[in-house]
């Protein structure tokens, strides 16, 4: 570690370094890729330019994906049926009428249009919980990644330790606490323990590690910019691809969330979709209830389309993905 | 100075800490108990489940329009009990009334979680409520919540597969007879049985309907008994079930096959409360125009006992602080006119009064085949319930009955056996529990 | 800070020059940390630390609250429901865990190598059970899984088979089925994403050295995935150890009661807390499980894991 050395240099030398290293990198860059697409051309070997396909390994992963994707050929299905076909007919035929429009309208009004007051709710819940978990993981993974501080070893230790407890048990100490200072009932109930995604961190951490060059940092530092400023403007840029992925998980990990709002919720204007369906689910178990699993499916594969639809914008970043931002040497 | 940060963070943290070792001690019982219900007013807070609720509120608060209502939809009678004892184990945070399952009531007696409603005059309502239900709502004498329905158990089947089978479903008065009944569905081949393995609840009205008495509980003793008549007999005719393969070990109650095969009539009769109608209805619609409703049938030709199976139930929370208004509202819908508001909206009621209204008893149900359904139920719900405790940790019971004694069904052991392992069980706990516990 | 800094695209080596002063502690590292810190605090460490608390004391109905010291670690030491359901859960993580992740970094491997047509097909429908929500999944399978009314029976009807899939001796095959399903696309993602951080040009060098392509998965590709590889078997573990979702959705949808109220660790606590009230007896649970869960997870990778991050 020659920290001296580069401690003694001038602002100016290491700026003109930094852009020194940034012209090699490009022109490394542009070389690999010119060698490449010659090679690729010559050998055949797959790469993004010139992929040659395979049949056989497609086919292969087309049976994999029929396994993935066949249960949801269930929920299609049986989202047109009517509740009397649904206990009447066989699950992967139709039924005998086509109720997906009626069953559609029939989720949005049923007991006046709660389930769009719980799709609002996991929206918010989604923007505050998720967003806010993405923001505290990339806040500190950089931190982990670049900064050596004191009990930093410690950490990833104590969060693996504190993850295997089950959470059922945590559920209810996590419920006394809450209730001490009133947040029970409240979306703070159901965002703040969203905002905790030790895989996200993890994630953050690795990317920092391999996106953001420390010369940049130590340039940034030299021209007098705060470390905060330094994070937003130069750092947060670079770990665009990586903060999607890490948004990807803790959206789908709020989205269904289920046992902790179960407890920490007990007005049903503040639920999330989780919650409300299988309580829909649960009236066809309960004394004089009404069974409405036609809703109840319907209303699930209505859950399911908003995480589809961010999967799909997402991943436009996201195929570029950690690829655009690492390189390894 | 980031150390002194620390620091301070992790002593609060501890302090946070200590907070909440002293209050999970805590039963959390409010001072004064308001019995003002002529001048009650403010916000109800309203635990509750099911069909009817919101329509109920609404003639509530306009016979009453200094109080209103905010209810909330807690799901399950399970999910239900268990919010209402984190609520109870924070010292905040619990309804003013709130819905119980009858067989949990007495747990929140014991715990102090909620209040006599003797001290509203509730025990002057006695005789407006039907036996059966008005019984459950007793400890030591006093009311603790005002029932919402009554759930006699009663015998529904499917006269469709009956009639295939040879059997006259009215002529079935006895257990005999459903025997008999049983081989003759059977022989019907495939699939066709007479009912599946039976849950906790049914088993627990049936063997009430026995003359059994399974648990006694006085203060902090308890007595387990099961193996007195009422019980043997029971377990003698269900082992016979068992054993000639005349019930469906594979079909579990509320699962989308329990209702399918109700459905398509291979389950081709129930013994339930009669609240069962509106699931019928709805989660076995196929079966429409199939179904029947008669007495349960009895140990001893000519006998009318009956039975409860399942029943929820109103209480008022000791953390209400405005307990006027809530007797009010619950009052209201159990025993007022909210009770018919509920009744019209599928509730089988609980008092006399809508019992024995001519209307309610002479409605004919398609489902049924026209049959007056209700008039079968209210028979039931009429007739003479013996003395019937359950026990004061009745969740735990209810899980361990899966454990213990459903294998039984399947033939694993016999049911004498489970039985009395499954005694064993609710005597060890209740010992853990600090009771005293005697088991015959 | 001139603007051309700031855009310049990502992807610059660090230097090795990671400055550390030995004599004087960086603190800058919590201006990014605390925030994690102080929610993860908030939502784990006070109530682990109350859940610690607690399982030293025992609540009855009749006679309150009373401090009991290990007397809770014993009785769990002599439960053998308790020791039933670690043995499952184990026999559980190691079936299912090495086929899901097998699963997944196949298919991370088949997506990243460009040779399928239609990669981005593949790509979202290895994910999309990840969306399902366990509820919803759990009873789509179950569905399927009927013997009398399901796929299961249809297939019996078409085969003359008779095969039930909800009898004890496979029904842990079974929800690792549906686990599997659930979470191979999850770790697909994480898998093909530190595949996406290998450079071209180490293909381009390794290609002129004349390595076939199987020499490039064999030394490129899957030493790359052994990084992820540490932190997924750890996430899996913890996952697996934690199993609860799934088998107490079913419980009530497999006839004969072959899933116990104990059947997994994480079931026996709800059930002991939520059923039983017996918090303090759950509490040790709890602590005892994440003690194992810590003990196997640092046996297997933890290890690994902390020499990647240096």
């Amino acid at each position: 570690m020659s920290s001296a050395t580069t401690a003694s240099l001038s602002y100016e030398a290491r700026e003109k370094a930094a852009k020194r290293a940034e012209r090699a990198r490009q022109k490394r860059i542009a070389r690999d890729e010119a060698a490449e697409r010659k090679r690729a051309a010559k050998s055949g070997f797959a790469n993004v330019n010139n992929p040659r396909r395979s049949m056989l390994l497609t086919i292969v992963s087309a049976i994999f994906a029929v396994y993935c994707l066949f249960p949801f050929v269930y929920l299609i299905i049986n989202a047109t049926k009517t509740q009397a076909d649904f206990t009447s007919t066989f699950g992967l035929g139709f039924g005998k009428t086509f109720a997906l429009w009626d069953n559609i309208v029939t989720v949005f009004t049923y007991q006046d249009g709660i389930f769009g007051r719980w799709l609002l709710n996991t929206l918010l819940y989604v923007v505050a919980g998720a967003g806010g978990a993405t923001l505290l993981a990339i806040m500190g993974g950089y931190a982990l990644a670049k900064f050596r501080f004191p009990g930093r070893k410690l950490v990833f230790a104590v969060i693996i330790g504190a993850i295997s407890v089950p959470g059922i048990a945590l559920a209810v100490p996590q419920f006394l606490l809450f209730a001490k200072l009133n947040l029970t009932n409240t979306p703070w109930a159901m965002i703040v323990p969203s905002l905790i995604s030790p895989f996200g961190l993890y994630l953050m951490w690795i990317f920092s590690e391999q996106a953001v060059p420390q010369e940049l940092l130590e340039a940034a530092r030299v021209d007098g910019a705060s470390e905060l400023r330094t994070f937003w403007q130069i750092s947060l840029p670079l770990l665009a691809p990586g903060i999607v992925t890490t948004a990807l998980f803790t959206i789908v990990a709020t989205w269904n969330n289920y046992f902790l709002p179960l407890i920490m919720l007990k007005e049903d204007s503040w639920y999330p979709l989780t919650i409300g369906l299988n309580q829909w689910k649960d009236q066809a178990s309960t004394a004089g209830g009404t069974a409405i699993q036609n809703l109840v499916i319907t209303g699930s594969l209505i859950t399911i389309i908003p995480l589809v639809i961010a999967f799909l914008c997402l991943q436009k970043y996201w195929q570029s993905g950690l690829a655009a931002g690492a390189v390894k040497e | 100075m980031r150390n002194t940060k620390k620091f301070i963070a992790s002593a609060a943290a501890i302090a946070t800490l200590i907070g909440l070792a002293a209050c999970g001690n805590g039963g959390g019982l409010s001072a004064t108990v308001d019995t003002d219900t002529a001048n009650a007013k403010g916000e109800v807070v309203f635990w509750g489940w099911g069909n009817g609720i919101k329509e109920t509120i609404a003639a509530f608060e306009k016979a009453n329009p200094n109080i209103t209502v905010k209810y909330s939809s807690t799901g399950t009678g399970a999910d239900t009990a268990t919010a209402l004892q984190n609520a109870i184990a924070a010292g905040k945070g619990a309804p003013d009334v709130v819905m119980l399952e009858d067989a949990t009531v007495p747990q929140f007696v014991v715990d102090g979680s909620v209040v006599d409603l003797s001290q509203f005059g509730a025990d002057k309502l006695k005789d407006d409520f039907a036996a059966g239900p008005w019984a459950k709502m007793l400890q030591e004498g006093k009311p603790y919540a005002l029932p919402i329905d009554s759930s006699p158990e009663v015998f529904f089947y499917n006269k469709a597969v009956f009639d295939k089978a040879g059997v006259d479903g009215e002529a079935i008065k006895t257990w005999d007879d459903y025997y008999e009944a049983a081989k003759k569905v059977r022989a019907l081949g495939g699939d066709y049985y007479i009912a599946n393995s039976i849950d906790y609840q049914p088993f627990l009205a049936q063997v009430w309907q026995a003359g059994s008495q399974p648990f006694k509980v006085n203060g902090e003793n308890i007595t387990i008994d099961m193996n007195d008549e009422g019980i043997q007999k029971y377990i003698a005719l269900q082992q016979k079930l068992i054993d000639e393969d005349l019930i469906n070990p594979k079909i579990t109650n509320w699962t989308d096959d329990w209702y399918r095969s109700l459905g398509d009539g291979t389950t081709a009769s129930l013994t339930i409360g009669a609240w069962m109608p509106t699931d019928l209805e709805t989660g076995a619609a196929a079966g429409k125009g199939n179904w029947r409703v008669a007495q349960l049938p009895q140990w001893n030709e000519g006998d009318e006992a009956s039975s409860e199976d399942g029943g929820s139930a109103l209480a008022i929370t000791s953390q209400s602080k405005n307990t006027a208004a809530a007797y009010k509202f619950a009052e209201f819908l159990t025993h007022g006119d909210g009770a018919k508001v509920m009744a019209d909206h599928g509730t089988f009621p609980a008092t006399t009064k809508l019992l024995e209204d001519k209307d309610f008893q002479s409605k004919k149900n398609e489902y049924f085949g026209g049959q007056q359904v209700n008039k079968v139920l209210v028979e039931a719900a009429e007739r003479k319930v013996s003395a019937f405790q359950y026990l004061p940790y009745n969740p735990y019971a209810q899980s361990k009955y899966g454990d213990d004694v459903v294998p039984a069904f399947q033939g694993k052991k016999t049911l004498k056996d489970a039985i009395a392992a499954y005694a064993k069980t609710l005597a060890d706990y209740g010992t853990d529990q600090g009771y005293t516990v005697t088991v015959k | 800070m001139s603007d051309q800094t700031i855009h310049a695209p990502a992807g610059t080596a660090h230097s090795p020059e990671v400055r550390v002063n030995k004599h004087k502690a960086d603190w800058r590292g919590w201006k990014f940390m605390w925030p994690f810190a102080v929610v993860f605090v908030f939502v784990f460490i006070v109530p682990i630390l109350y859940t610690i608390y607690i399982s030293f004391f025992q609540k009855k109905m009749i006679g309150g609250t009373k401090f009991v010291g290990v007397a809770n670690y014993v009785r769990l030491f002599h439960d053998p429901n308790f020791w039933s359901s670690v043995g499952r859960v184990a026999m559980f993580t190691v079936v299912q865990v090495p086929i899901m992740l097998f699963l997944a970094a196949a298919m991370a491997l088949a997506l990243d190598s460009m040779k399928l047509h239609g990669t981005r097909f593949f790509r979202i429908s290895t994910f999309l059970p990840y969306a399902v929500p366990a509820v919803v999944s759990t009873m789509i399978w179950s569905f399927m899984y009927g013997a009398k009314y399901g796929l299961v029976a249809s297939i019996n009807d078409l085969f003359g088979t008779n095969f039930d899939v909800l009898v004890p001796s496979v029904l842990l095959a079974s929800i690792g089925n549906i686990v599997t399903w659930e979470f191979t696309g999850y770790n697909m993602l994480i898998f093909y994403s530190s595949l996406s951080t290998i450079p071209h040009s180490l293909y381009e060098a390794a290609s002129i050295d004349g390595a076939s392509e199987w020499d490039i998965v064999r030394k490129i590709k899957l030493p790359e995935l052994k990084g992820s590889l540490a932190i997924t078997v750890i996430f899996s573990i913890i996952g697996s150890f934690q199993l609860f979702n799934e088998p107490s959705i079913m419980q009530d949808m497999v006839p004969g009661n072959a899933i116990t109220t104990y059947y997994t660790p994480n079931m026996y606590a709800y059930n002991l807390s939520f059923t039983g009230s017996q918090s303090n007896y759950a509490a040790a649970l709890a602590i005892t499980m994440a003690v194992i869960t810590m003990v196997i997870a640092y046996i297997v990778q933890l290890k690994s894991m902390k020499e990647q991050m240096k």
